[in-house]
C-alpha cells in the first residue's frame, strides 16, 4: 500500500517535471540545429538524430545574418537592475509609511494612496505608450537609457509598494512601539528593526521587479529605435523571412538564464529569513 | 512620581479612556485591573505615548509629556504577544535598547548577560527568539525591560499566553525581580482579580474605561464603593442580591429571611443590594440549590447553584464534584455581604473574619 | 457511538531507532461509551501524539485501537467517524449555518428532508436554532466553535468527539456558556468527549477522568478530586492544584520519615526501607486549617499572598518552607503562627511516587 502510493507520488512528480523541462530540452536540441534540422521532423538526439551545428549561437555574437547580443544583454541588465533597485527602495519606504502612518487629505486616506499606486498596472500598457512617447521625446530621452530606467521605474514601483504594504501590514505593530520605547525614532526604527526583518517581503518584491522589468517587451519596442536595444527587442528583430529558429532557440535560453539563477538564489534565501519569533 | 489628568479618548463614539487621572509613586506595583476593552492597554500605552488622546495630561517628575515622543520617553514595555527582536540574538536583543542609549557594545553585552542570568536564561543568551519556547522569549521581553532601569515599567498582561502553571511561577518570579527596583512605577494589567490581589500593591479597577477606584488590596476588597468595583474584583462573579427591608427584616425568597443577628437588622426600612462572595458561601446548612455547573479554578471548585429564583455562585476551597442536577446544601455568611444602597454606592464594607 | 480501547499501545517516530525512543510509552486503556475524558499535560507529554493515533492521523508503532472491540488500527480518518474541534473555529465562510451544519450530511448524500430533520435537531442542541439562516462567518467565537463541533455532532455515526484545546481562542466570558454547552451536548448525546489541554482547570471542570501525562506516559488517571487529594507522584500533586501541592524534605528516624523543622512524620510502609531513597512528606495547602484538632505546624509567616477570601501564606520552620491556603485569617507576615493539620492528610512520596499515606 505503502510503495505503491510512493511509486505514484514520484510518477506524478516525473511527470510534471518533464513537462516543465521539456521545452528547454526541445530549445537546447534546436539551438544546435540547422534549416535542415528544424524541419526534418522530431529529433533529439544530437549526432544521431541530426547534426549538431553552432550557426545558432554564432548568429547572436555578430555571426553572418545575426546581430551581437552583447549589447542589448547589458542594456536590458542595466535598465532592468537599475529600475528594480531604486523602484525598491522608493516601494519600501512608501509602503512602510503607508502600513505604519496615517495619512489624509480631504477624502484622500492610506487605502486610496496605496490603490493610486497600484491603479497604474490596472491601465492597459497601450494606454500608457502615448504619454511616455510623448513625455521622453519632450525630455529628449528618448531612445536614451535614463528615459527607459524612468519609464521602468514607473511600471515596477507599483509592484514593490504592492507587496511591501502587504509584508509591513502583516509584521506586528508592537514591534516599531518596541523600538521607540527602546530609544528609536521612527526612522532608526525603520533602518534598524524594521529593514533587517524584511528580507523575505524584499526578496519576493525584488523578484517580482526583476521578472516584470526583464521580460518586458512593449514599452522596450515603443520607447526605443535603434541606438538603445533591449534585449526582447534585439531578439524578435532576429526574425525575418525565413524563421530562424535556431538563433531563436539560443536566445530564449539566453535571456531565461538570469531569471533562473534568480529563481534558484531566492528560493534560498525566503527559506532562510523569517519573522517567526517576533510574536508568538 | 508619575501623574495622570483626566485622559480623555473615544473613538467611533466608544469610550476608550475617560477621565482618568491617577498617581504613581516610585517603588509601588500597580494592579490595573478589568475586562478585555477596559482600558487598560489604552491607560499604558498613553503613559508610553503611543496613544492618540483627545485630552488630558501625562506628567511624570513634574513635567508635562505632550510634546515628547515614545523614544524620549523613560518607559519600559512587556506586551501579552512575545515581541522580541526576530532579527537578533536573546543577548543582542536585551543590548539593544543599552545600545541605542550609547552604551559601548561591549559593556552592553555584559549587561545584558547579566540581566538574562537573573531571568534564568543565562545559558540561553545566543538563541534567536524563534529558537526558544514561549515562556524564554518572554523572559527575554521582561530582561529587555528591566534592563533599562526604566523609571516607568508596563507590564500589559505579561504572563497571559503562558501555560497556567508558567504563569504561577513567573509572578512569583516577579515580586522578586522588581523587589530591586525601588525607583520605579511598576503598572501591571490583568483581568483576573486574584492575580490583582496577589500582586497589587496598589489594585486599579477599571471598567468601560474609567477608572473606578483606586486602593491597597485588602481595603479595597473588604469596601469597594460600588456595585460596579465589586463585580470587577469578584472572580467568580459576586452573587448580588436585591432586598427589601422591612422594619429590620428582608425577604430573599428561597434563601428565606434575612436580618436577626446581621447588619440588615440595623438597616432603615428600603430597598438595598446584598453582595455575597462566592466564597462567602460554604457548603453544608439548610439552604439548597440545585447544580448547573461546576467549574475547577486553581484549587477552588466553582458551583453555579439554582435556588428557584436565584442563581447562586458559591467557591469551595477544593476539587469536589457535584453532578450537575443534583441538590447541594449551602450556608450564605450575611455578615460577611457588603451592602449597597439603591443606587449601587456601598453602605457597609465586608466584616472580616465573619466566618472560617 | 463507541467505547474506545487502546491495548498495548505504544509509539515512536524512529521504531527502527537501536535505542527506540517512544513518543507514548506502550499503555492500555479504555474508554466508555458516552463518558467525559481528559488528556492533560504539558506540550510534549504525548497527549497530541495519543490523539492523533486515535483520530487515525498517526498509526502506532505498536498496539492495537479497536472501536467498540473492531480493530480499526489500520483505517484512516474517514473510517473512523471520528470528529475533531481544533483550537480555531473551523467554519465554511460562504455558508450560512444550516449550510455548514448540513455539509458532512449532504458529502455524504443523505436524502434532503432527513438532512433538513437532522440540521434542526443538532441546532436546537446547540442552541443555534436562531441563527440558521444566518452567515456562519457573522457569529462570535464561541458560537463559531459550536458549529464545529455541530459539524461532528450531525453525522448519527460519530464514533467520538475530539476536543484539541477548543476553548484556546475563546474570550473568558463566553467560556463559561460553551464549557456549559458542551457539558449538556455530552450529556444530551451520549457520545463520548475527549479533550485535550495543557490547562489543568479546563480539564477538571470538563472530564469525569483526566488522565495526567508526562514524557509519553500516563502518570495518573483518576476523577478530579482523586487527583487533586491523592496525587500519585509529586508531579502530579505539583501541576494540578494552585498553589502546588508542598513536599518536603524528609529524615529517617526509626522506620519513620520526618520533616524535623516541624516534628511532623509518618511510618513507613511495611516492606519500604526508611533508610534507602528520596522521601517527601507531602500535603496540600488546602488541608491546612488555623484552629480545630489535628497535628501542629508551627512557625513564622515569612509572606502572604492576598486572594480575597483566602490568602495563601508562605510559613518558615527553620530550613522548611510550606505553603498554607486559609479563609479569613487574621495573620501578619514575620508573625509566628501555629496551623494545623489533620494527619490523614498527609502522605509520603519516596523517589516521587506516593508510597503511603496518613496517620497509622
Amino acid at each position: 500500500m505503502r510503495t505503491l502510493y510512493l511509486a505514484l507520488k514520484y510518477l506524478a512528480i516525473l511527470l510534471w517535471s518533464s513537462f516543465v523541462v521539456f521545452p528547454f530540452l526541445w530549445a537546447l536540441s534546436t539551438s544546435f540545429k540547422t534549416a535542415n534540422g528544424v524541419t526534418s521532423g522530431a529529433t533529439y538526439l544530437p549526432w544521431v538524430d541530426y547534426e549538431p551545428s553552432l550557426l545558432g549561437w554564432e548568429s547572436l555574437f555578430g555571426g553572418a545574418g545575426g546581430i551581437n547580443i552583447f549589447g542589448p544583454y547589458l542594456n536590458s541588465v542595466i535598465v532592468t537592475v537599475s529600475a528594480s533597485v531604486v523602484s525598491l527602495v522608493l516601494g519600501t519606504l512608501a509602503a512602510y509609511g503607508l502600513s505604519r502612518f496615517r495619512f489624509r487629505a480631504g477624502f484622500v486616506k492610506n487605502g486610496d494612496i496605496t490603490f493610486f499606486f497600484i491603479s497604474q498596472r490596472i491601465l492597459p500598457p497601450i494606454v500608457l505608450a502615448m504619454p511616455f512617447f510623448l513625455m521622453l521625446q519632450t525630455l529628449g530621452l528618448l531612445d536614451t537609457l535614463p528615459g527607459l530606467v524612468i519609464v521602468y521605474i514607473a511600471l515596477l514601483l507599483p509592484i514593490a509598494v504592492w507587496v511591501m504594504v502587504d509584508f509591513f501590514n502583516n509584521v506586528p505593530r508592537e514591534l516599531d512601539e518596541m523600538a521607540w520605547l527602546d530609544g528609536c525614532n521612527p526612522i532608526q526604527t525603520f533602518l534598524r528593526v524594521i529593514l533587517p526583518n524584511s528580507l523575505p517581503g524584499l526578496v519576493v518584491a525584488g523578484m517580482f521587479c526583476l521578472i516584470f522589468g526583464w521580460n518586458d517587451f512593449f514599452f522596450a519596442f515603443t520607447l526605443t529605435f535603434t541606438n538603445t536595444q533591449l534585449l526582447p527587442v534585439a531578439i524578435v528583430s532576429l526574425n525575418s523571412s525565413v524563421t530562424p529558429w535556431w538563433a531563436l532557440s539560443a536566445a530564449c535560453l539566453v535571456s531565461v538564464a538570469p531569471l533562473l539563477l534568480l529563481a534558484f538564489l531566492a528560493e534560498r534565501f525566503l527559506s532562510r529569513g523569517n519573522l517567526a519569533g517576533a510574536v508568538r | 512620581m508619575l501623574e495622570l489628568e483626566e485622559l480623555e479618548r473615544s473613538e467611533n463614539g466608544t469610550c476608550i479612556l475617560g477621565g482618568v487621572t491617577a498617581r504613581f509613586a516610585p517603588g509601588k506595583l500597580y494592579a490595573v485591573l478589568g475586562r478585555t476593552g477596559a482600558g487598560k492597554t489604552s491607560l499604558m500605552k498613553a503613559i508610553a505615548g503611543m496613544q492618540a488622546l483627545d485630552g488630558g495630561t501625562v506628567r511624570h517628575n513634574g513635567e508635562d509629556w505632550a510634546k515628547r515622543p515614545p523614544w524620549k520617553r523613560a518607559v519600559a514595555m512587556v506586551y501579552q504577544q512575545f515581541i522580541n527582536y526576530p532579527h537578533l540574538s536573546a543577548l543582542d536583543n536585551v543590548a539593544f535598547p543599552l545600545v541605542r542609549r550609547g552604551l559601548r557594545r561591549r559593556e552592553a553585552r555584559e549587561r545584558a548577560r547579566r540581566e538574562l542570568e537573573r531571568v534564568g536564561l543565562g545559558s540561553m543568551v545566543d538563541r534567536r527568539p524563534s529558537q526558544l519556547s514561549g515562556g524564554q522569549q518572554q523572559r527575554v521581553a521582561i530582561a529587555r525591560a528591566l534592563v533599562k532601569d526604566a523609571p516607568i515599567l508596563l507590564l500589559d498582561e505579561p504572563f497571559v499566553n503562558l501555560d497556567y502553571k508558567l504563569r504561577e511561577q513567573f509572578r512569583e518570579e516577579l515580586v522578586g525581580l522588581l523587589g530591586a527596583e525601588t525607583g520605579t512605577v511598576a503598572l501591571y494589567a490583568t483581568t483576573e482579580p486574584r492575580e490583582a490581589l496577589q500582586l497589587g500593591d496598589e489594585v486599579l479597577l477599571f471598567h468601560e474605561g474609567r477608572l473606578l477606584e483606586q486602593g491597597e488590596p485588602r481595603a479595597l476588597f473588604a469596601a469597594p464603593s460600588t456595585v460596579e468595583a465589586a463585580r470587577v474584583l469578584s472572580d467568580p462573579p459576586m452573587n448580588l442580591l436585591p432586598i427589601e427591608v422591612r422594619a429590620g427584616a428582608g425577604n430573599l425568597g428561597s434563601l428565606g429571611a434575612v436580618g436577626e443577628g446581621t447588619r440588615i437588622a440595623e438597616l432603615p426600612d428600603g430597598r438595598y443590594h446584598l453582595g455575597l462572595r462566592a466564597g462567602d458561601l460554604t457548603v453544608g446548612g439548610e439552604l439548597s440549590g440545585e447544580v448547573v455547573l461546576t467549574e475547577v479554578s486553581g484549587s477552588e471548585t466553582i458551583t453555579h447553584l439554582d435556588t428557584g429564583d436565584h442563581e447562586l455562585v458559591l467557591q469551595e476551597k477544593s476539587v469536589v464534584r457535584h453532578e450537575v442536577g443534583t441538590r447541594v446544601h449551602f450556608q450564605p455568611h450575611w455578615e460577611a455581604a457588603l451592602v449597597f444602597g439603591e443606587d449601587g454606592r456601598l453602605l457597609h464594607g465586608r466584616r472580616e473574619g465573619g466566618h472560617g | 457511538m463507541a467505547e474506545i480501547h487502546l491495548e498495548q499501545l505504544a509509539h515512536s517516530y524512529a521504531p527502527d531507532a537501536p535505542e527506540r525512543v517512544y513518543a507514548l510509552q506502550p499503555l492500555d486503556l479504555t474508554w466508555q461509551d458516552g463518558e467525559t475524558y481528559a488528556l492533560l499535560g504539558p506540550s510534549g507529554c504525548g497527549k497530541t501524539t495519543m490523539l492523533n493515533i486515535i483520530s487515525g492521523l498517526i498509526r502506532p508503532s505498536e498496539g492495537r485501537v479497536l472501536f467498540d472491540g473492531r480493530d480499526v488500527t489500520g483505517e484512516d480518518t474517514r473510517r473512523r467517524n471520528i470528529a475533531q474541534v481544533f483550537q480555531v473555529p473551523v467554519i465554511y465562510r460562504s455558508m450560512t449555518v444550516a449550510q455548514n451544519l448540513a455539509f458532512p450530511l449532504v458529502c455524504r448524500g443523505l436524502p434532503r428532508a432527513r438532512i433538513r430533520q437532522r440540521v434542526g435537531e443538532i441546532a436546537e442542541l446547540l442552541g443555534l436554532s436562531t441563527f440558521l439562516k444566518r452567515p456562519a462567518r457573522e457569529l462570535t467565537a464561541d458560537q463559531k466553535q459550536l458549529i464545529s463541533l455541530g459539524r461532528g455532532l450531525v453525522r448519527e455515526d460519530v464514533s467520538a468527539i475530539l476536543l484539541d484545546e477548543p476553548l484556546t481562542v475563546i474570550d473568558p466570558q463566553m467560556k463559561f456558556e460553551l464549557r456549559k454547552k458542551l457539558k449538556q451536548i455530552n450529556e444530551a448525546a451520549g457520545v463520548t468527549m475527549v479533550l485535550v489541554t495543557h490547562d489543568q482547570n479546563e480539564a477538571m471542570t470538563f472530564a469525569r477522568t483526566v488522565i495526567v501525562m508526562n514524557h509519553g506516559r500516563i502518570v495518573q488517571s483518576g476523577e478530579p478530586q482523586e487527583l487533586f487529594e491523592c496525587p500519585a507522584t509529586e508531579y502530579v500533586g505539583t501541576f494540578i492544584g494552585s498553589p502546588a501541592m508542598n513536599f518536603l524534605a524528609t529524615v529517617p528516624r526509626e522506620g519513620r520519615r520526618e520533616v524535623p523543622d516541624l516534628g511532623l512524620g509518618l511510618s513507613v510502609p511495611k516492606g519500604e526501607d526508611a533508610r534507602s531513597g528520596t522521601w517527601t512528606l507531602g500535603f496540600r495547602p488546602e488541608h491546612v486549617f488555623a484552629e480545630g484538632d489535628g497535628w501542629p505546624l508551627r512557625g513564622r509567616i515569612r509572606r502572604i499572598w492576598f486572594e480575597g477570601v483566602e490568602q495563601v501564606l508562605e510559613v518558615e520552620a527553620g530550613e522548611t518552607v510550606f505553603r498554607a491556603k486559609l479563609d479569613h485569617a487574621r495573620v501578619r507576615t514575620g508573625e509566628s503562627v501555629e496551623l494545623r493539620i489533620a494527619p490523614e492528610r498527609l502522605a509520603l512520596y519516596r523517589d516521587g511516587q506516593r508510597v503511603g499515606a496518613g496517620y497509622d
